[in-house]
């Protein structure tokens, strides 16, 4: 079925046929990649069609990737990766304006090879694993947008690109676009990731000489630490903020949740600028110019935002079907595996030569069995939570650092009068039954 | 409408332009950003909230002319603006032709 162009006083011109593929991979970020990447390794032709020069170009983290799940999907990566610091710390502060109360965990096991997180800049990895599924046979085009699904009696049985003449076909095309659910929306998949569920994040690259990273941050050779802050930074909106040491240059990003900083009339880059200006904060990056400044949305809703995931001929991936687990600051690894899982079931498809709806299903399936459901089940309630309970991020911060200031302060005060005084203070602000109220329901959304 | 919706709008307490010099950038001819309909932010926005919610503050409230003005080229191409960053949804958002925007040397 081809189309005719029609030239001018001459016969009518056949139409090539669209370039036809076994499958297509929507987007070049972690999900995408490691579709094609597994595919093209199963002796499958696989197109990845990328809008930006290279796979990563337009790709933005914190961030930090974990070795085990990357390893999954890339085995034995560290060795050829470009990879920034493998963590050894990680900290969690909570701040208020002028304090800082901080955990932190650090393991002689997390330095020892293969380490479990690394930090990383999404530019630079996802171009290093486009290069190993092109090495691989997959077809990776840039430069290219998919505009569109093409559809037929309701089955998905290519896209169409912005090139003239821009089709392709395939018998499965893998959904990896990401958090702007364009072609997931046009295609009658999900209505798209609503504004109570995503959070923008705003980053600096700082550079600043590794010696001083090292020294300022306690690390030896290619150690690194990861911060993660939370409290009035993000005044009284629900949130974080994050520090990661990079080989010869700082990350630095807070997030908000979208419709608080709308509904407050905030700015995301203003929050950064005060996180940076914390005075703990400060004293790290002192010193450090400013390489790059990016942002992104992060679509935190989980179970409550997902579009459907598997449809004929479509299977939807990564960010694009909402799979984050933003408490602990993981989406990249769930979007590797889930960009393989969504491989293996094509994989599965082609062996049996079955591409029914049915058959792609076992994704889902999948999906299921694995932890990223499993993640995501359990922590569904924590964004809703957190949104309709601020005072996790304002109050107790500031009841906590008063209490600890007054604890650590020594003065004329006895002690019992100083633990009385402590207990009063707590109790003034945050009454025991709203307490014990607000760690019932910490424990019955996590639970 | 509440007091606080008749107020003044604040402008953006950053700028940023600065930051946005350090990111790379490959503009096309055509926007890839509009308002719908601008009666929307003459009348119904006093807040003007897209100047404070797009984190690259391509969004300018042009007094004189009484409209939104866009400057796309430095579109971060994040999607805050069609996904809640204007309450009213009078933005459309898509992604430049492949190849043209922003383009992160880190990221």
């Amino acid at each position: 079925m081809s189309a005719h162009q029609i030239k001018s006083g001459s016969e009518p011109v056949p139409r090539p046929e669209p370039p036809r593929f076994e499958a297509i991979v929507v987007g070049g970020g972690p999900a995408g990649l490691a579709a094609a990447y597994t595919m093209a390794g199963a002796g499958m032709k696989v197109a990845l069609i990328e809008r930006g020069d290279w796979c990563g170009s337009k790709n933005m983290m914190g961030g930090l990737i974990f070795t085990d799940p990357t390893d999954q999907v890339v085995p034995e990566f560290w060795k050829e990766a470009p990879l920034e610091r493998f963590i050894t710390r990680r900290d969690l502060w909570i701040c208020t304006n002028d304090a800082a109360i901080k955990g932190s965990y650090e393991s002689e096991d997390f330095a020892a090879e293969p380490h479990n997180a690394f930090s990383v800049f999404r530019s630079r990895f996802d171009k290093w694993l486009a290069e190993k599924a092109k090495a691989r046979g997959a077809y990776i085009i840039t430069e290219t947008l998919v505009e569109e699904l093409i559809q037929e009696n309701g089955r998905v049985t290519g896209v169409r690109t912005g090139r003239p003449q821009g089709e392709l076909e395939a018998d499965v095309v893998i959904l990896a676009e990401g958090v702007n659910t364009f072609l997931t929306e046009k295609a009658g998949l999900g209505p798209g990731m609503k504004p109570e569920y995503l959070a923008l994040a705003v980053k600096e690259v700082l550079s600043l000489p590794r010696e001083k990273i090292e020294d300022r941050f306690n690390l030896e050779g290619d150690e690194g630490a990861a911060i993660e802050a939370a409290g009035e930074i993000t005044a009284g909106l629900p949130g974080t903020g994050f520090i990661y040491t990079n080989r010869d240059t700082i990350s630095i990003g807070i997030g908000v949740m979208l419709k608080d900083m709308v509904n407050r009339v905030g700015e995301a880059y203003t929050l950064l600028e005060r996180f940076k200006q914390q005075p703990q904060v400060r004293r790290l990056i002192a010193g450090a110019s400013a390489r790059e400044y990016a942002a992104h949305l992060i679509p935190e809703g989980g179970l409550h935002n997902m579009p459907r995931l598997c449809s004929d001929g479509v299977l939807v991936a990564g960010d694009a079907a909402g799979m984050v687990n933003a408490v602990h600051t993981e989406g990249a690894n769930l979007a590797l595996l889930s960009g393989q899982m969504a491989a293996e079931t094509v994989i599965r498809c082609r062996d049996k030569g079955d591409y029914s709806a049915r058959a792609l299903n076992h994704y889902c399936d999948l999906l299921e069995s694995s932890l990223i459901m499993k993640d995501l089940r359990e922590y569904q309630d924590v964004a809703p939570f957190l949104s309709s309970h601020p005072h996790l991020f304002g109050l107790y911060p500031e009841v906590l650092s008063a209490a600890f200031r007054e604890l650590l302060t020594v003065d004329s005060l006895s002690k019992a009068d100083k633990h009385r005084l402590i207990l009063r203070l707590i109790r003034a602000q945050i009454p025991v039954r709203r307490m014990m109220k607000d760690v019932y329901e910490i424990w019955r959304t996590l639970g | 409408m509440s007091d606080r919706q008749k107020s003044v709008w604040p402008p953006p307490a950053t700028n940023i332009a600065g930051k946005l010099g350090l990111v790379k950038f490959k503009p096309d001819d055509d926007s890839h950003l509009r308002v719908i309909d601008r009666e929307v932010c003459r009348n119904l926005c006093p807040q003007k909230f897209c100047t404070h919610s797009c984190p690259a503050q391509v969004y300018r409230w042009e007094v004189e002319e009484q409209v939104i003005s866009i400057a796309f080229e430095g579109c971060l191409e994040c999607g805050t603006c069609r996904s809640g960053g204007c309450p009213f949804g009078n933005l459309e958002m898509r992604y430049p032709r492949g190849g043209f925007g922003i383009q992160y040397r880190f990221g």
